[in-house]
């Protein structure tokens, strides 16, 4: 393919590729002694640990927590409004989609890692796929966000793919620049057929990013909500976090739009129409986020539940309201009354670029100030504080310096990627821009639409098929404790005992049933309710009634004849102690009756003593009474996923939906890109 | 395409195949995917399941306890395993103590939360906390509604007495930076037949601990009562019942208390200062 003419504005674009100022090697060295210093944190935090944060035992997560959040937050609009543009077909989409992919790629590799920053031992990193249990948050997490990155970084890296083998043909890039793009452009020849591919594996691509999107967000709030903290208890934090996620996304994508745009001056392709239209989408986000605070605090503060009064007086008016207030008004209320004046205000329409701007940078600071309102205040406030008799930093939270320098770090680290990488790839996508931009003679009409059939579907099956493999280990069963043996002395008292039929009717069977419950079955324990195809025979068997045991004494002196009306004191040998049943009087023929109804299991030495008085001296006798079989040794069943392996209701929706993006990749990547790209003929 | 009814009827018949075909499926291979046993750390040397009582009205908050725990397990500063608090529920009853140490829930949320397994539910009842394997993630204790978890943000100060033994689960010493600590009800202690620190030292017998099957719990001063008669003829609850944990540490109530609560002792000190002066 012999090098197209380009149009002035690409040979621009590539400028900004080749050509660096000293504005460039400045910023970045700016950005690199922000690294360095986080660096240098780092490096104390593992060296001394955690103890160089401000968290502690009350408040555990802090601004790493936060960073973490906020930074896959950001990641979300990117890849979101790409695909929602793609797939609805939105002509003036193609300047953005590069820029906005751009952002949720960079972010994710920020905000993934700031997990193994916030762990205490990030040493043991591996365990995590080591003993993994699906039954956790984080796991979700895991799972999640390493999905949705690699969705990200395809969805980045295919629709670039005939910019590469354009660059490889430029004569402005340097050879090796060239042997690179050759190489990233995978046999790209610009063929109708390869095209038709590529169309293909984007609109797929496309349309499986946005339920992973949705659903990453989705189990980060996850994190939260699966607690039972005030504040966080909430079946609303899944939609609450997701569009706060894209809210603050799609700031991101506005700002960094306007600075790639004055940086590189990139006027021919962003024009005020992307802001415009961008910025409605914002604008309806703010409103929708709006909404969504509103429902959150006011359904909390109208019932003032326990804690939860607590916490909504702390933010309110308490220590953190000044916080909070600032946060409400920084993330929604302001930009919200900036994006309503310069979006649906006439005469104030010349000032959409930069209000927009500024709305989107307030939106951004506010989203990370919101996070943090979101995750310390409730860590603050716990049922039981135990910040009774401790000193006053062990209670409350302020982040050091060195939480500060690594969360700095973090964002210079993002600035640096995108920095670095729009040196390396065009930012702006050039075949996309050369055939899309339909619209952009008539700015204003192209409101987002939603519903424009898209065409994945018919590109070919989609098989998902899952496997997971679990370590086997081997159980050994526990031996039930014995009590001492004692032989009995020779002497004037005689016991017997038996069971006695249980008065009120067995649920399983009949009373003098005495079968050890069989072990249930571990994956069982995850809760009857949730298994769609769980029978009787799996359901852990109901308690028993326990059936009482009389224990029937005869005093008698050495020649057999029985002694009436003398106390007889009855006491079981437990673990620890003896427990006394108190004294029974001998009925004329000698004998006292104890009937045990105690809720109790096992074989028990079971004393029977006479205190001895004028008549008779003091004699013992001493029998092992069987109350009953102890049942086998296992799992509380009312636990709910609290099995040491994974169990069916959790794994199946979470392998099953993670399992499938995978499958779509392997397909979209693998099969379309790798392979078919490679064959396919004219 | 045309759409036609019996085309219609075709495809929901189709789908009613395909949802029977997967529930055989899955009826045949869901034993053989998922486990069936426990793993051998799962199954408790002895086959018990553990109780405690505090009987709240015997308690005197002189912290005997805390400190007992803390000498025997080697907690570093800061930690408490078993913390007394004082709590004052509503304006009129006055404050009393609550000693609080790890519920070992049945149903319990860290167990739950843990993504490496490090935290374990015993069979014997007991909440394990495995410092081998802890990658100091902090979740459990953001799922702990009791606030009975602790972390060692730094490395913790260590004694000769604890680094003479090697680690094990069932006393949790020698301390380890970044990982989550909790009472473990002293496993130790119990299998060799003994009462776990804070019920052995409660000269108060407020701490009452036993087999749950054996239906007995014994206090610090052998008192040994029936498990479930107690409970029932003292009011037993346990804490935040409505959660859902369903912890297997049981309170009476401070009914009728034998000794001055917090607020009464800090009035009798303050009363004290006032005749020295």
């Amino acid at each position: 393919m012999e090098p197209k003419v380009m149009e002035p504005r690409e040979e621009n674009l590539l400028r900004s590729m080749t050509q660096t100022s000293w504005r460039f090697y400045a910023w970045v060295g700016f950005l690199g002694t922000i690294l360095l210093v986080g660096l240098v944190a780092f490096i104390q935090q593992l060296r001394h640990g955690l103890i160089v944060t401000g968290m502690r035992d009350q408040i555990s997560w802090g601004i790493y927590i936060t960073d973490f959040v906020f930074f896959i937050g950001i990641s979300h609009a990117g890849t979101l409004i790409s695909a929602i543009l793609r797939v609805t077909n939105t002509g003036w989409r193609t300047p953005i989609t590069r820029m906005a992919e751009a952002v949720t790629v960079f972010a994710l590799c920020i905000g993934a890692p700031i997990v193994i920053i916030d762990m205490g031992r990030p040493d043991r990193m591996l365990n995590i796929f080591r003993y993994g249990r699906i039954q956790s948050p984080i796991i979700w997490d895991v799972l999640g966000v390493s999905t949705y990155l690699t969705g990200c970084i395809l969805y980045f890296y295919i629709p670039m793919i005939p910019d590469l083998a354009l660059l490889a043909d430029r004569p402005e890039m340097s050879a090796w620049r060239r042997r690179f793009y050759r190489r990233l452009s995978l046999g790209w020849r610009n063929t109708a057929a390869q095209k038709k591919l590529l169309e293909r594996a984007i609109s797929t691509m496309a349309v499986f990013i946005i339920p992973l999107a949705v659903s990453v967000h989705t189990v980060v709030s996850w994190i939260f909500a699966m607690t039972l903290r005030p504040g966080w208890d909430s079946s609303i934090f899944g939609p609450y976090f997701v569009v706060g996620a894209i809210y603050s996304g799609a700031a991101a994508v506005i700002f960094s739009m306007y600075v790639l745009r004055r940086v590189y001056h990139l006027e021919d392709y962003i024009k005020p129409l992307h802001f415009r239209n961008l910025g409605l989408m914002l604008l309806s986000f703010s409103m929708l986020y709006l909404y969504f605070n509103i429902n959150e605090y006011f359904t909390a503060g109208y019932k003032l539940q326990g804690m939860e009064r607590t916490l909504l007086d702390r933010l309110f008016v308490g220590d953190y309201a000044v916080i909070f207030w600032t946060a409400q008004s920084v993330c929604v209320f302001i930009p919200l009354l900036i994006m309503l004046a310069v979006l649906g205000v006439k005469r104030y329409e010349h000032f959409t670029i930069p209000g927009m701007v500024f709305a989107s940078g307030l939106v951004i600071v506010g989203a990370w100030a919101k996070r943090y309102i979101i995750i310390v205040p409730t860590l603050r406030s716990p049922f039981l504080p135990s910040g009774q008799r401790l000193p006053w930093e062990w209670t409350h939270y302020s982040p050091t310096w060195v939480e500060w320098s690594i969360t700095a770090a973090a964002v210079a680290g993002f600035l640096m990627i995108y920095t670095l990488l729009s040196k390396v790839f065009p930012i702006v996508s050039i075949w996309e821009t050369r055939e899309g931009e339909v619209t952009e003679t008539e700015p204003e009409a192209v409101p987002i639409t939603v519903g424009a059939p898209s065409r994945w579907w018919k590109g070919g099956a989609v098989a998902t098929s899952v496997l997971l493999g679990f370590l086997l280990l081997s159980s050994q069963s526990a031996q039930g404790a014995t009590p001492p043996a004692k032989h009995p002395k020779p002497a004037a008292i005689s016991v017997d005992w038996k069971v006695l039929p249980a008065n009120t009717p067995s649920v399983t069977g009949s009373p003098d049933e005495q079968q050890p419950a069989a072990p249930r079955r571990v994956y069982w324990y995850a809760g009857r309710l949730f298994n769609p195809f769980s029978t009787s025979e799996n359901m852990p068997p109901e308690e028993k009634t326990v059936a009482p045991v009389a224990i029937v004494a005869t005093l008698h002196d050495p020649g057999g004849a029985p002694i009436g009306f003398k106390p007889l004191e009855f006491s079981l040998d437990s673990g620890f102690g003896t427990l006394s049943f108190g004294n029974r009087p001998t009925m004329a023929d000698g004998r006292a009756q104890l009937t045990v109804r105690d809720r109790r299991y096992g074989t028990y030495p079971v004393k029977v003593s006479f205190r001895g008085d004028d008549e008779y001296a003091a004699t013992s006798f001493q029998v092992r009474v069987n109350f009953g079989e102890r049942p086998a040794p296992a799992l509380p069943n009312v636990g709910v996923l609290i099995t040491p392996y994974a169990t069916s209701p959790v794994t199946v929706p979470f392998v099953l939906f993670y399992g499938a993006m995978w499958v779509v990749f392997a397909y979209v990547f693998g099969y379309l890109i790798l392979w078919r790209m490679r064959k396919v003929r004219d | 395409m045309e759409v036609t009814r019996r085309g219609f009827v075709q495809f929901l018949a189709r789908g009613a195949g395909a949802v029977a075909a997967v529930g055989v499926a899955w009826k045949a291979s869901a034993s053989k995917l998922f486990h069936e046993v426990l793993p051998a750390r799962s199954i408790a040397p002895g086959n018990q399941k553990w109780v405690m009582v505090i009987d709240l009205a015997k308690c005197d908050g002189c912290r005997d306890c805390t400190r007992a725990c803390t000498a025997m397990h080697h907690i570093p500063p800061m930690q408490e395993w078993i913390k007394v608090f004082e709590v004052a529920d509503n304006p009129a009853a006055g404050a009393y103590f609550l000693p609080r140490p790890c519920m070992q829930c049945d149903n319990p949320p860290c167990v739950r939360g843990c993504p490496v397994g490090a935290t374990y539910k015993r069979s014997d009842g007991i909440v394990m906390q495995d410092d081998d394997r802890c990658i100091g993630c902090r979740n459990c204790i953001a799922q702990c509604p009791y606030s009975a978890r602790s972390f060692n943000w730094g490395e913790p100060p260590h004694t000769p007495e604890e680094l003479a033994r090697p680690y094990s689960v069932e006393y949790n010493y020698p301390h380890r930076k970044g990982t989550v600590e909790k009472c473990i009800f002293c496993p130790e202690h119990l299998r060799a037949g003994k009462l776990p620190a804070c019920a052995s030292t409660c000269k108060m017998g407020a701490i009452y601990f036993g087999d749950e099957l054996e239906d007995a719990v014994t206090n610090g001063k052998g008192e040994t009562v029936q498990f479930t008669k107690i409970a029932k003829r003292g009011a037993g609850f346990r804490l935040m019942e409505e959660l859902g944990t369903e912890p297997r540490v049981y309170y009476l109530p401070p009914a009728a208390r034998k000794y001055p609560g917090p607020d009464e002792q800090k009035q009798a000190v303050s009363m004290a200062g006032m005749e020295h002066s």
